[in-house]
């Protein structure tokens, strides 16, 4: 359990507040598509509101990104480097955005938060206990590195969902991050019995 | 139909488990009536023997569906007199160099044939309630909680007179199903339009009702729409005492259900790709799932913070707010038009 006020608490409300926001949307965007029967429009119609959507949403899912490249170091470093971090990474985006559009900005986001997701993972392999984590057990923080690294991997799909390879490499990578991650988040205390009894078994 | 399928046999037989689980669902809501009302528990071993009955009656129905599945699997191949597949199998050899998801080519030694997922058409409320009962037997038994026991039998009850009442699966089976292929079976056709019915079936066979996909991402969702049901249940009674064993055990099945919505979700989604192109998310059901699925990853991480009195109450809202962002998802595929409407 939590201290109200800390930086994890707030950074849980704001992603609670973003998918709010999206979910009226999404709601919005389901009602008119009945209400207007945009279903029985023209092909092309159709693209232009799903189009016309995907530019309301986009602001939303873009601080969601965001808010998901800021959550990632905060496992490693303290709250002080987490600000300067994030203040970092927002102006390296900002200038790949400037430069290259927006979807590249978004791109570098993602990378970082990989990047930094996979050394999460690592020291957490390792048993590092420099990482900030709300729970304890190796296993609880082995497996929420790999559910949150499965996130990051699913975005990154959505971006490169065109190219055929890339795309189901990163789809199956992604899925079987989620089940491990899940499977040792949630079961942590199973997973411990089932590698004891195995040590037992072997000794 | 008859003279190739045994659908009455199958019909008589599953209405009589129909009748069973009806009788005992009447029991059990009312046995669940008296517990909710009482201060003190009744009933307490015909109730647990109750539940027995009614699993292992679900279990029975669910094994009959299977053996009429495969008795459609068996007896309704979708067979082509030969010249004719040899020129069905020339069509799609010109169809499949220019698709990048093509049909298979016509084996006449080993004919296309129906493999069923057994959660299509009214099925799916069978096996989403045989789910439930699964859970709700659990739960019994996990806890000696006489009111929360007569909530989750009030709840099998409920489900239960749905399905035999609106839904029931043994009384008109597969309709839909049976409405495509019956003139495949029963018409006297011409080459032309028998090639031309076989051109609308094998597809729908092929990417519908044989697709891999059909036969872990609906019961996925199903079990995990069980487990939103028992996460409800707990969480209605979190508001109204503070129980820790109670939300632990919700919490155990958020878990449990949650898994299996994010397993289900994403392994539907390459599919949906496939099918719909890039704005695959603004299908409504798809849509309304994605926003169950957030709804349900804020609840687990407010849990986090359940030693809150205000967070243990925001907990529990979210936990029916997930219930009720499920029955959205469920009935938006009767009201919204889309991919996987029902309308």
């Amino acid at each position: 359990m939590k201290k109200k006020g800390s930086l994890d608490y707030y950074l849980i409300l704001a992603t609670v507040a973003v998918l709010f926001a999206i979910s009226i949307i999404c709601i919005y965007s389901m009602f008119y598509f009945k209400l207007a029967q945009v279903q029985q429009m023209e092909p092309a119609i159709k693209a232009a509101y799903m189009s016309k959507m995907n530019t309301v949403i986009s602001p939303f899912l873009i601080i969601l990104i965001l808010l998901l490249g800021i959550c990632v170091p905060k496992r490693l470093l303290p709250t002080r480097w987490l600000v300067r971090s994030t203040v970092l990474l927002a102006g390296v985006a900002l200038a790949f955005s400037f430069f290259q559009g927006i979807k590249m900005g978004l791109v570098v986001v993602l990378a970082a938060a990989l990047i930094l997701q996979v050394v999460v993972l690592i020291l957490a392999l390792v048993g590092s206990e420099r990482l900030n984590f709300t729970k304890k057990g190796y296993w609880v923080r082995v497996g929420s590195s790999l559910l949150h690294l499965g996130m990051i991997l699913f975005v990154l799909d959505l971006f490169f969902y065109k190219q055929q390879a890339l795309h189901l490499i990163l789809f199956w990578v992604t899925t079987v991050a989620t089940v491990l991650g899940m499977t040792f988040c949630f079961y942590a205390d199973s997973v411990v019995g089932l590698f004891r009894r195995k040590a037992q078994h072997l000794g | 139909m008859e003279t190739l399928l045994p659908l009455s046999l199958f019909s008589q037989v599953g209405n009589i488990l129909m009748i069973i689980l009806f009788g005992s669902a009447c029991l059990a809501g009312a046995s669940g009536a008296v517990n909710i009302a009482r201060p003190k528990a009744v009933f307490e071993r015909s109730t647990s023997i109750l539940l027995v009955v009614v699993s292992v009656v679900f279990m029975v129905g669910f094994a009959w569906i299977c053996w009429f599945h495969y008795q459609i699997y068996t007896l309704l191949p979708l067979e082509l007199p030969s010249q004719m597949a040899e020129y069905l199998n020339r069509q799609l050899e010109m169809m499949n160099s220019k698709s990048a998801y093509g049909l298979p080519l016509y084996d006449a030694g080993n004919p296309p044939r129906y493999a069923i997922p057994l959660w299509i058409e009214n099925e799916k409320y069978y096996f989403w309630f045989l789910c439930y009962t699964a859970m709700a037997l659990v739960g019994h038994f996990r806890l000696r909680q006489h009111r929360l026991r007569g909530v989750l039998h009030l709840l099998l009850a409920v489900q239960i007179v749905i399905l035999y009442f609106w839904v029931n699966p043994f009384q008109d089976p597969l309709p839909r199903f049976f409405v495509e292929v019956l003139p495949w079976f029963t018409g006297d056709m011409h080459p032309g339009e028998k090639f031309g019915l076989f051109m609308r079936l094998y597809p729908k066979m092929t990417f519908y009702y044989n697709a891999s996909y059909m036969w872990f991402h609906p019961p996925l969702l199903f079990l995990s729409y069980a487990c939103i049901t028992m996460t409800f249940v707990t969480s209605v009674f979190m508001l109204i005492k503070h129980e820790l064993p109670i939300e632990q055990m919700g919490y155990d099945f958020a878990k449990l259900g949650y898994f299996m919505l994010t397993l289900g979700m994403l392994l539907g989604y390459p599919w949906a790709l496939q099918a719909w192109g890039p704005n695959w998310w603004w299908d409504p059901k798809i849509c309304s799932s994605i926003m169950m699925w957030a709804v349900y990853s804020t609840y687990l991480h407010t849990r986090l913070y359940a030693n809150k009195k205000s967070m243990w109450y925001f907990s529990s809202f979210l936990g029916i707010l997930c219930f009720g962002a499920m029955i959205f998802t469920f009935l938006a595929s009767f009201f919204f038009p889309g991919e996987h409407t029902f309308q």
